[in-house]
C-alpha cells in the first residue's frame, strides 16, 4: 500500500471495512455509507439503520435484510458455506438446504423454555431466512481474525462457520426484574479467517467505544454485546428508603472496547 | 485494534501493522459529538404547535419539547392530531440540563444533568448511567396509600452532574410535556417515566370502577387504575416525560364535547376533562344470554380540555362477567 497514492475507497465507519468509492452501502455489513452517523452527545452511536432490501456479503454467501420493524435476515448460502443459529428463529428455507446440529464441547447442558438448547447448522448452496419475535434492529458485526465478542443469551441471530462458538454462565447478571439467577453469555471467536455475527437487538441498538479504564453502568437487561476486552462486574446498589429500601443491580462495564446496548429489556431466560 | 488491510490484531498505539506493514489509521476512540448546527436567530418569534412555547423561528425543532418545526402537524379528519414528528437525536433543554431522545422504535431519553439539577423517575426504566451519577429513593408524602393498593410505588432520584438514560420496554413514543407554572396534567398510572425536580407529583382516586360477580364472590375492577397521577409545576417551569405504547393521538375537546375511548388507551388529560364509565349494549337476538354480559364498556371523556390516547392498549378485564355495581356511568341500549 503506497500512502502517496490517493485511495479511491471509503471506509465504513461501523465495521471499518473498505468499499469502492461509488458504494452506497458497506459490502461487509450493509451500513449506509451516504448517511451521517447518529451519535448522541454522550457518545453513543446508533447502530446503522439498514435500508430495506440491503445486501452484503460474507465468504461466498450473501445476506439480504428485509423489513424494518421486525427485520428478516435472508441468507443466500454459497456452496460449502454454512451458518449456525438457534433453532427457534428460522423463518423459512429452501427444502434442499441441509440442517445439522452443532456439537457443543464441554458437555454443558442448557435449556430454553423447557426445551434443549440446540444450535443448528445450515449448509449451502441455498436460501434460509431468520427473524426474532419482536420489534428491533439487526446488528451486523463482521469479525476479523483474533476478535472476541461476548453476546448476551438469545441475542445472536446467526454466525458464519468460520467463527468458534462457546458460552459461559455469568452469575448475578440479572436485575431485580428477573430474579437474579444469572444468565448465559455467548462468546464468538475468530481464529483463521474473517467471519460474520448477526445479532437481533430489541428496540433500538446503541454502541459506544470505551477508553481503557472508562466505565459505564448499564442495566443488565439492556446489555447486548461487548468486546471481550471490556470487563463486566455486577454492582448491587442499595437505594435506601421505606421498607428497607429498594435495590438495583447494574452492570459496570469498563473499557477498552466496544459495548452495545438495546433499549428494550426483553429477557428470554435459559436454565 | 485491528489492521483494516489484513485484519491482524495490532497494538493500540502501533503506527504500522506488524503482519502486512500497512499504516494504521487511528480512529478517535470516542466518536466526536456532532457540533450543534449554527443557528442565527432571526428575531422572529414562532409558536411550537405542540407545547405552545414562544421560540425563535430559526429553530428546526422545539428546544422545549423536541417537536420538529419543519413539518406541519398531522391531523386526522376526525380531529385527532398525531404526536408531532421528532427527529432522531432531538435535543430538549430544561433548567441547565439537556435531554436527547434517541432511537425510533423504543426511544431512549438520554439526560445530561447539570450539577444544579435533579430528576426523579419510576422503577425499571434506568438504561445506563455514568458511574458518578448518584441515585437515591425519593421519600413520597402519604406514599402509604399507593403501597397498600398493591402498587409498588418507588420513585428514584438522580442528581447531576452527569449522564443518565432511560427507556421503557415496549415499542412506542416518548412524550415530552413541558409544564409552565400553574399548568397541571393528569396521567394514567404506569405511563410516567421521569420529571424534573421542580415538577410536583400527586395522585387522586380515579373514581372509575365496577364490580362483577355474584353472591359473595365479587371482584372490583379499575379500568383506568385505582389512582391517576397528577403533575404540576407550582413555581418554575418543569419537564415531564411519558412513554406510550404504539402511536399517540391528541385532541382538544370543546366545552361539553364528549368522546368514548377504551379505558387503557388513555394516556393523559387536562384536569378540566371529566371522565366516567359508559356501557353500551348492542342489540342482539340472544336476549337469553342476558343484557349484562353482552356489552361494551368505554371511558367517556368530556371537555373542555386536551386528551391523549395510545394505539396499543390492554384488553380490559372482567368485561364479560356479570356486572354488580359501578361508579357513576351512562348507558346506551341499541
Amino acid at each position: 500500500m503506497n500512502p502517496a497514492q490517493p485511495i479511491e475507497r471509503i471506509q465504513c465507519q461501523w465495521c471499518q471495512g473498505m468499499n469502492p468509492k461509488t458504494a452506497l452501502t458497506c459490502v461487509a455489513c450493509g451500513a449506509p455509507l451516504d448517511i451521517r452517523n447518529l451519535v448522541s452527545e454522550s457518545g453513543w452511536r446508533e447502530a446503522p439503520r439498514l435500508r430495506d432490501m440491503t445486501e452484503f456479503q460474507f465468504s461466498s454467501s450473501t445476506c439480504q435484510v428485509e423489513g424494518e420493524i421486525v427485520p428478516v435476515a435472508e441468507i443466500h448460502l454459497g456452496a460449502n458455506d454454512s451458518v449456525f443459529f438457534e433453532h427457534h428463529i428460522m423463518l423459512w428455507k429452501d427444502d434442499n438446504v441441509p440442517l445439522t446440529v452443532l456439537q457443543l464441547s464441554g458437555g454443558l447442558k442448557r435449556a430454553f423454555a423447557g426445551m434443549p438448547f440446540i444450535i443448528s447448522v445450515a449448509t449451502g448452496p441455498g436460501r434460509i431466512a431468520f427473524s426474532r419475535d419482536a420489534t428491533g434492529e439487526l446488528v451486523v458485526l463482521p469479525l476479523h481474525p483474533g476478535m472476541e465478542l461476548d453476546v448476551r443469551e438469545h441475542a445472536f441471530l446467526l454466525a458464519s462457520h468460520q467463527i468458534d462458538y462457546s458460552f459461559v454462565r455469568v452469575k448475578g447478571l440479572t436485575n431485580i426484574l428477573f430474579g437474579g439467577q444469572g444468565m448465559y453469555m455467548d462468546r464468538f471467536v475468530t481464529t483463521g479467517s474473517p467471519g460474520l455475527v448477526l445479532l437481533h437487538g430489541y428496540g433500538n441498538v446503541f454502541e459506544r467505544k470505551l477508553k481503557a479504564g472508562e466505565s459505564i453502568m448499564v442495566e443488565p437487561g439492556a446489555f447486548l454485546y461487548k468486546d471481550s476486552t471490556v470487563t463486566m462486574e455486577v454492582e448491587f446498589q442499595r437505594l435506601g428508603g421505606l421498607f428497607g429500601g429498594a435495590n438495583m443491580s447494574l452492570a459496570k462495564m469498563t473499557g477498552p472496547g466496544r459495548i452495545g446496548i438495546q433499549s428494550m429489556y426483553v429477557h428470554h431466560h435459559t436454565e | 485494534m485491528f489492521c483494516t488491510n489484513c485484519g491482524s490484531a495490532v497494538k493500540d498505539n502501533a503506527n504500522f501493522c506488524t503482519a502486512c506493514g500497512s499504516a494504521m489509521q487511528h480512529a478517535p476512540v470516542q466518536p466526536a459529538p456532532e457540533p450543534p448546527p449554527a443557528i442565527a436567530p432571526t428575531g422572529v418569534e414562532t409558536k411550537c404547535p405542540w407545547c405552545a412555547a414562544e421560540i425563535d423561528a430559526s429553530h428546526l425543532s422545539c428546544p422545549r419539547c423536541g417537536a420538529t418545526l419543519e413539518a406541519p402537524p398531522v391531523q386526522s379528519a376526525s380531529g385527532w392530531a398525531e404526536l408531532p414528528g421528532r427527529k432522531d437525536m432531538a435535543k430538549l433543554q430544561f433548567g441547565d440540563s439537556f435531554c436527547q431522545i434517541e432511537g425510533l422504535y423504543v426511544p431512549v431519553a438520554d439526560v445530561n444533568l447539570a450539577g444544579s439539577d435533579s430528576i426523579y423517575f419510576t422503577h425499571h426504566i434506568l438504561l445506563w448511567k455514568d458511574p458518578q451519577v448518584n441515585i437515591t429513593t425519593m421519600p413520597l408524602a402519604s406514599g402509604w396509600k399507593r403501597v397498600f393498593a398493591g402498587l409498588p410505588l418507588i420513585m428514584t432520584q438522580a442528581h447531576g452532574p452527569g449522564h443518565i438514560a432511560f427507556s421503557r420496554d415496549a415499542p412506542g413514543e416518548m412524550i415530552a410535556l413541558p409544564l409552565q407554572p400553574g399548568e397541571e396534567v393528569d396521567v394514567r398510572e404506569h405511563l410516567f417515566m421521569l420529571a424534573t425536580h421542580n415538577v410536583a407529583y400527586d395522585w387522586f382516586s380515579s373514581n372509575v370502577w365496577y364490580t362483577t360477580g355474584s353472591g359473595d364472590e365479587t371482584e372490583t375492577h379499575y379500568p383506568v387504575g385505582m389512582f391517576m397521577d397528577r403533575f404540576s409545576a407550582p413555581q418554575a417551569p418543569g419537564l415531564l416525560l411519558l412513554h406510550a405504547a404504539g402511536n399517540v393521538f391528541v385532541r382538544e375537546l370543546a366545552p361539553g364535547q364528549t368522546i368514548l375511548v377504551k379505558p387503557t388507551a388513555l394516556i393523559f388529560k387536562d384536569p378540566t376533562v371529566q371522565m366516567q364509565l359508559h356501557f353500551e349494549h348492542p342489540r342482539s337476538g340472544f336476549t337469553l344470554w342476558g343484557n349484562w354480559t353482552n356489552r361494551y364498556y368505554w371511558l367517556r371523556l368530556w371537555g373542555p380540555g386536551r386528551v391523549a390516547i395510545q394505539s396499543v392498549f390492554d384488553r380490559s378485564e372482567g368485561e364479560n362477567k356479570y356486572l354488580k355495581n359501578c361508579s357513576a356511568a351512562t348507558e346506551q341500549h341499541w
